[in-house]
């Protein structure tokens, strides 16, 4: 009897030692994000997403019985730094995963050390469609961001359903630049073979002077224009254009994409926002959306404490949450696993249904647009009832 | 009978000895980190040939370092040449880009020297930028090839080791070959003449040397040592990407330099090891990194004003001075 008794007493207390141990190892996700410098307004936001994502998978008790840890650092927008922020996460923190980075370089740098080290990698905003083409796709490599095609095809299914003719483009002369406007000119041509394409204009990225660009362009008379300048270029574009009556010449039939219409964005352009353009953002906290986006809405305001809560937490939160849902279904936090679950799952995200194609490992994330207005109970402009744009009927 | 010491301790070949074993005891990530701070290391040595030894203030070495680790990373993944071909090339091509650039740079002096190097490293990172058939553009070019070294499992100690770990190798001793060399081309009448331009040209011009041809041939020396670190650098960092050619990467190995010393050989490899585990570690704790780098900069320089390492050194000449006196 006694002997039974100090076995029981042994085995519990051994197991209350593995119980221990298990609590003490957390599931650690390494997450490289533009912390400083102009992209830091961005990164900030993102990686706020993300750690809320954490916190609520931790509040509920974890995932697989562990506590998950968001470990982050400074990408500083530069591809070689979040390779070695990466390489240090991995080898030196020993996380288990990677979520992050954020420009259109920094994706694809991160990448191959994600391949070589056996990590499954989620990106959340990189959108270059090369990220994740079949020369560079590997198993441990996913994205829940947007991607090129998305938001070029999108901007040209807006722009068919106007009554234009005459189209033109304005867009940075750089990759992310060319490739959405590729893809948004040749999906307009298959939607209206009529339409035609009148002008398209190429100033360079941080251009200061858009003058030359915005003449040139209103010479070609166009009906409507899309753009994807993005962040401060938008912002010095729209401040130049709007003074050469640009907007008025093309009736605002303005489609700009590269987050044209996230909060951050229309703060920075204030009263100038040309209102009736329209413009794009990863996530908008007045859509009038299903119940569960409402709720996250909700969240997000007490967890920032902000009362019109930024599109960018949206990109961090939903690439977490695909990883977590990833974990539960592989059960196994061994990223081997989790690579194996991922393509083909689907997730119930704030935004609606997730899905990540087995063919090119990306989420079918579409971005929210609407036309730009001013609303009374806000300081900068907001899209008027923003819509979510699924991009799942028109990929290939 | 007494043998008689070498009268100075060999530091480097202590060093390169030592160096042999962190892969070994070290983690992945110190290895990781010893990699990094050799190939920038060379980098910022290549660069204090002009700066310390000729008295050449470049604002655009990272010219050279972009032109060799794109030429290294094309020629290997595009046109699958082998490394031990790929890394020559991108020395050369290096070498080449600095003859053409430093043929109109070394017309002027000082400031408007400088302003030249930074003009070429900007339309070198242009190109970059741009060509993205070539290039990749923006997003760089990726996935570029670790060299074939399976062949280096047959050495002693090597046989389970990671690519990783045999890539640091690679590059130790690839490092120490070019450090030798140039310190040999430092040391020689050569070096001694650029010295002298160094320390007074007129003097140098009418002593007879022409100080224009001896100040390229520093110039093309520095390049292809910075191409061979940047070739170097573009397969450890697995892409290669416009930044590389940026001015910001100029003034960060120029920084390097100035800190470790620019008037010791081995300053610059002090300021690069200095440099690479501040930014590590401080940017471990903290995104506000640039305000804390920048203080501790200001201060590190205030206090060793002639370099880490070279105030280290007079600090050492004048205790032996009052030892001897």
């Amino acid at each position: 009897m006694r002997k039974a008794l100090l076995a029981a007493a042994g085995a519990a207390v051994l197991s209350l030692g593995v119980a221990v141990d298990a609590r003490a190892q957390d599931i650690k996700i390494g997450m490289p994000m533009i912390l400083s410098g102009p992209g830091a307004l961005f990164g900030e936001p993102a990686l706020k997403g993300a750690q809320m994502a954490v916190d609520e998978a931790n509040a509920k008790g974890g995932v697989l019985g562990r506590k998950l840890q968001l470990i982050y650092k400074d990408s500083k927008g530069n591809p070689d730094e979040a390779v070695r922020v990466a390489r240090e996460m991995i080898l030196k923190d020993e996380v288990d995963f990677l979520v992050g980075t954020f420009t259109g370089a920094e994706g694809p740098a991160v990448s191959p050390i994600a391949k070589e080290n056996k990590i499954v990698f989620i990106a959340p905003v990189s959108k270059p469609d090369a990220l994740t083409a079949p020369k560079n796709l590997h198993p441990y490599l996913f994205r829940t961001a947007t991607t090129t095609t998305i938001e070029g095809r999108s901007a040209a299914e807006l722009i068919a359903k106007l009554s234009v003719k005459r189209i033109a483009t304005i867009s940075p002369d750089y990759a992310y630049g060319q490739e959405v406007t590729a893809a948004f000119v040749a999906h307009l041509k298959k939607l209206k073979p009529d339409m035609e394409i009148v002008d398209q204009q190429w100033p360079k990225l941080g251009e200061a002077d858009y003058t030359p660009f915005i003449n040139a362009q209103l010479a070609k008379q166009p009906d409507a224009v899309f753009s994807s300048l993005w962040g401060g270029h938008f912002v010095t574009f729209i401040k130049q254009a709007t003074p050469l009556g640009y907007f008025k010449r093309i009736n605002n039939n303005f489609v700009a994409g590269g987050e044209a219409g996230s909060i951050e964005s229309a703060k920075a352009i204030g009263d100038d926002y040309p209102l009736g353009i329209w413009g794009n953002s990863y996530d908008a906290f007045n859509w009038d959306g299903p119940p569960a986006h409402k709720d996250f809405i909700e969240r997000l305001k007490k967890y920032t404490g902000q009362e019109q809560p930024s599109s960018w937490p949206s990109v961090g939160y939903i690439a977490v949450q695909v990883l977590v849902e990833g974990i539960r279904k592989a059960n196994s936090t061994k990223s081997d696993d989790v690579a194996k679950v991922l393509p083909g799952l689907t997730v119930d995200t704030p935004i609606g249904k997730q899905t990540i194609s087995p063919k090119n490992h990306s989420a079918n994330r579409g971005q929210f647009w609407g036309k730009m207005v001013k609303d009374p109970r806000y300081t900068f402009a907001v899209m008027e009832k923003p819509m979510y744009l699924d991009p799942t009927p028109f990929l290939d | 009978m007494t043998t008689r010491l070498p009268r100075t301790i060999p530091w480097m070949t202590i060093a390169f000895a030592l160096a042999l074993f962190i892969p070994i005891f070290g983690t992945r990530f110190y290895t990781s980190v010893a990699t990094d701070v050799l190939i920038l290391g060379l980098f910022a040595t290549s660069l204090n040939l002009l700066l310390g030894t000729t008295g050449l203030v470049s604002f655009g070495h990272a010219a050279y370092f972009a032109i060799g680790a794109y030429v290294c990373a094309i020629a290997m993944k595009t046109f699958e040449v082998p490394f031990l071909l790929a890394l020559p090339l991108a020395g050369l091509a290096a070498g080449a880009a600095a003859l053409v650039f430093g043929y109109f740079c070394v017309r002027l002096t000082k400031i408007y020297f400088a302003m030249l190097t930074l003009a070429f490293a900007q339309i070198v990172w242009a190109i970059c930028f741009k060509w993205n058939d070539v290039t990749g553009g923006e997003q760089g070019f990726n996935n570029v090839p670790y060299p074939d070294l399976a062949w280096m499992e047959v050495l002693p100690g090597l046989s389970r080791m990671r690519v990783g770990e045999l890539y640091f190798y690679v590059t130790l001793v690839v490092v120490c070959l070019c450090l030798y060399v140039m310190r040999r081309i430092t040391n020689s009448p050569f070096g001694r003449i650029l010295t002298t331009i160094r320390e007074n040209p007129e003097r140098a011009e009418f002593v007879g040397i022409d100080v224009r041809r001896f100040e390229l041939a520093a110039f093309v020396i520095a390049g292809l040592f910075a191409g061979l670190a940047g070739a170097l650098f573009g397969i450890f960092n697995r892409g290669v990407f416009p930044d590389f050619g940026y001015w910001a990467k100029s003034a960060e190995v120029l920084i390097m330099v100035i800190l470790g010393g620019m008037g010791q050989f081995f300053g610059p490899l002090v300021g690069a090891f200095t440099l690479v585990v501040l930014n590590q570690q401080i940017t471990s704790y903290t995104e506000y990194w640039p305000l804390v780098l920048g203080l501790l900069l200001i201060v590190l320089l205030y206090a060793f004003p002639a370099g880490l390492l070279g105030t280290i050194a007079d600090l050492v000449k004048s205790l032996r001075g009052r030892r001897n006196a």
